[in-house]
């Protein structure tokens, strides 16, 4: 994209600040987790049955994952990019759920509606995937369905196509880009998916990223932990390499159609279908979260709400929500600020700095567990011996937050037609008013949405803080994990309680998100 | 023969026009005409079998068609932005309605260059729809339409946007393919002139409400 900015020197101070950081913190521990585990006589480890049943099962329920995902989230795509219906913006939020919920919570949540012999199965951790990733996948595919111009699909009936015939010849080719990057995400999610496996999983049902804990943590095989780490990065971006080129000579996507595909429910048969596809896809959505809330008051059998007031008079809990909040008002300010300056780099750079939007993706390739590894056994010499330092946390939880915040800005920002600032420019303001009274006023909803997402992130995240917190500066994440480790039903209804903070946390942040999301199509449709 | 009969259309909760009546005889070219606004393409929309209308009935060739679903009629619609398939090759989306209607390859492959070349489109048969230009792309619309032998051709302003000269030349390529081939055709739009230039009857809107 060509813009005003693009002369001007300072695209090149915007890159600084996002490049050293990923630099320092991402590249160099993976870089050092390669150097390492080919170093060790470990690579052995590769050739054992039991490592060889470890990726085998991390593939597979990857695999039958993002399947089951797809099932549920293809007809909610379709409902919800065809119709509009009465509370629609309700559903969309709660649908969009479980995706924003930490990865614990849903793993609590499933712990608390499964029958105790699905526990630690196989069926149980893909049920929680699916859970986790359908409202997301649908979301991503509704926004590709809504490009889709609906005089196409007119074009295609007045050329005899019946809609089955238009499904598999108009909208599966033109949707196909969308499903295939949705399912590549959700198979990346579900293969490094770690706070669910951990509690759901069990030391039965191990996948890569939770035996690469087990190793370094439990059995202070560091050297073998680096090894699988390196393996499942190298799995991740082969994946990520095939698939981008295997959809890069797709045709060009169309752009926003001027008018909306999506009509008025009018036939009884359309009624009945949107009503039966919305409903199950809510139940599922808000089920598993009600019944986290449910078992936070029902100790024993009988209603108490004395693991809320533990929740709230525990010093050693009351202290861990406040580091939480504490260390995700830092990660939130960073993510937000690094995605914002990563965005302007690729957005005003004419593709000088394209690659930055790569260099984002590597926290989300990498996973959190990886990163987290990767940064003890880096930072672990004076004088950057910085395992046990306060900022280390909210900086991890800031880079995994980090492809997410400039992913929300990044559309936004490159949306702006340059014509605005030209407008601007003639009107006497210099570059730095132009950005501040164009670009801004335009991405500052955005910039709010990258900043609730990253707060999000960094009080659920699980997987780097499994390696980085401290005895005593633990995150809830952590603590609700410790509370299930031990016996004892008023523990567990504590662990419950906290889960449902989380939920309300991220029921809130969805609804601002889809709030600015809904505000802003209806000032775009006045336009 | 098209004969619509006393056709009412609400239209986003507002009644456009009531007891429109209309007959368009076999390989008659009939332009309609009217002001922005007043119906015209919601009208075509309803005879293709895309919207629904509220009272009044649709026959083609004395068969009612006011409930056949728009795949079922075999009315052709060139639209106003061409709508070409952006995943298929120019003669890919001349092929499409062959492909519906499973034609053999071979015969279907011969009518595709046959109708091509009848637009001088030959050479961009493998060429992506997103490279063409206006004319191209407006001549793979009518070539499409064409492909399918539609009993009646409705064309949605389709030379509305391309300059002076192109518009010239198209209109005149247009109006000559359409009478070699002996198509039934409701063409709308809001010129006069090329109305009259292309039609055997020139109506307004306002004139078929009883």
């Amino acid at each position: 994209m060509t813009t005003i900015y693009n002369r001007s020197q300072a695209i090149y101070w915007l890159a600084i600040a996002p490049i050293v950081a990923i630099v320092i913190f991402v590249i160099a521990p993976v870089f050092n987790i390669f150097v390492s585990s080919l170093q060790f006589e470990s690579l052995n480890l590769l050739r054992t049955e039991a490592i060889r049943n470890v990726v085998w099962f991390t593939t597979w329920q990857s695999l039958v994952s993002t399947a089951f995902t797809l099932v549920i989230a293809l007809p909610l795509a379709f409902v919800t990019a065809n119709f509009k219906f009465k509370a629609q913006r309700l559903t969309t939020s709660l649908i969009s759920l479980p995706f924003i919920l930490p990865s614990i919570v849903v793993g609590v949540a499933f712990l608390q509606i499964l029958p105790n012999n699905f526990h630690r199965t196989a069926f149980a951790l893909i049920l929680a995937h699916t859970y986790f990733n359908f409202g997301f996948t649908s979301r991503l595919i509704t926004a590709r369905w809504l490009q889709i111009h609906p005089h196409l699909d007119d074009a295609a009936r007045t050329l005899g196509a019946s809609p089955f015939k238009l499904f598999i010849t108009l909208t599966m080719p033109l949707l196909s880009k969308a499903i295939t990057n949705a399912a590549l995400i959700v198979f990346t999610l579900c293969f490094t998916s770690y706070g669910v496996v951990r509690v759901l999983g069990g030391p039965s049902r191990s996948t890569l990223e939770t035996e690469i804990y087990f190793r370094a943590m439990q059995l202070g095989d560091v050297s073998g932990a680096m090894l699988l780490s390196a393996l499942q990065i190298v799995i991740i971006v082969s994946l990520f390499f095939v698939t981008t080129r295997a959809s890069r000579n797709k045709f060009k996507q169309s752009t926003k159609p001027t008018i909306s595909r999506q009509k008025s429910l009018q036939t009884r048969k359309q009624k009945v279908i949107a009503a039966t596809i919305i409903s199950i896809a809510t139940l599922f959505a808000i089920v598993p979260v009600l019944a986290i809330a449910f078992k936070s008051i029902n100790t024993n059998s009988r209603f108490t709400t004395t693991a809320w007031r533990t929740v709230f008079t525990s010093p050693e809990i009351t202290q861990s929500i406040t580091k939480t909040l504490i260390y995700a008002v830092i990660a939130m300010s960073l993510a937000t600020l690094l995605g914002l300056l990563s965005a302007c780099s690729v957005a005003y750079s004419n593709n000088n700095f394209h690659f930055i939007s790569g260099l984002t993706t590597l926290p989300i390739v990498i996973s959190a567990v990886s990163l987290g590894l990767g940064i003890i056994i880096t930072f672990d010499t004076q004088p950057f011996d910085w395992r046990g330092a306060q900022f280390m946390l909210p900086l991890a939880h800031a880079l995994v937050a980090l492809p997410l915040a400039m992913r929300v800005i990044l559309p936004v920002l490159q949306a702006i037609p340059d014509s605005l600032r030209q407008a601007s420019s003639v009107l006497g303001a210099s570059p730095r008013q132009t950005w501040l009274n164009i670009d801004f006023k335009i991405i500052r909803r955005a910039a709010i949405s990258a900043a609730a997402i990253s707060a999000t992130v960094s009080i659920g995240e699980f997987g780097a803080s499994s390696f980085l917190a401290r005895r005593g500066a633990e995150t809830l994440p952590i603590m609700i994990s410790r509370l299930l480790s031990r016996p004892g039903d008023s523990l567990q209804s504590q662990a419950f309680a906290l889960a449902t903070l989380l939920a309300i946390f991220s029921l809130i942040v969805i609804f601002v998100i889809d709030s600015f999301a809904n505000t802003k199509s209806a000032r775009d449709s006045h336009a | 023969m098209l004969e619509i009969d006393k056709v009412s259309i609400i239209y986003d909760s507002s009644q456009l026009f009531a007891n429109l009546s209309l007959t368009i005889k076999h390989h008659e070219i009939v332009a309609l005409t009217g002001p922005s606004g007043s119906g015209k393409t919601t009208l075509l929309r309803c005879i293709a079998g895309l919207e629904s209308i509220s009272t009044g009935s649709i026959h083609l060739n004395g068969h009612d068609i006011t409930d056949q679903p728009a795949h079922l009629r075999n009315i052709g619609m060139v639209f106003q932005d061409n709508q070409l398939f952006p995943h298929l090759t120019v003669g890919q989306n001349v092929a499409y309605s062959l492909k519906i209607k499973r034609t053999p390859k071979k015969i279907a492959d011969n009518k595709v260059r046959e109708v091509l070349s009848l637009v001088g489109l030959n050479h961009l048969i493998d060429r992506t729809v997103t490279n063409l230009s206006g004319g191209e792309a407006k001549r793979v619309a009518v070539a499409r339409a064409l492909i399918a032998e539609p009993q009646v051709l409705l064309l949605d302003e389709p030379l509305t946007g391309l300059d002076i000269e192109l518009h010239g030349r198209l209109l005149e390529d247009l109006g000559k393919l359409l009478r070699t081939r002996g198509t039934t055709v409701l063409h709308v739009t809001h010129d006069k002139a090329e109305a009259s230039a292309i039609a055997d009857r020139v109506l307004d809107l306002r004139q078929l409400i009883s």
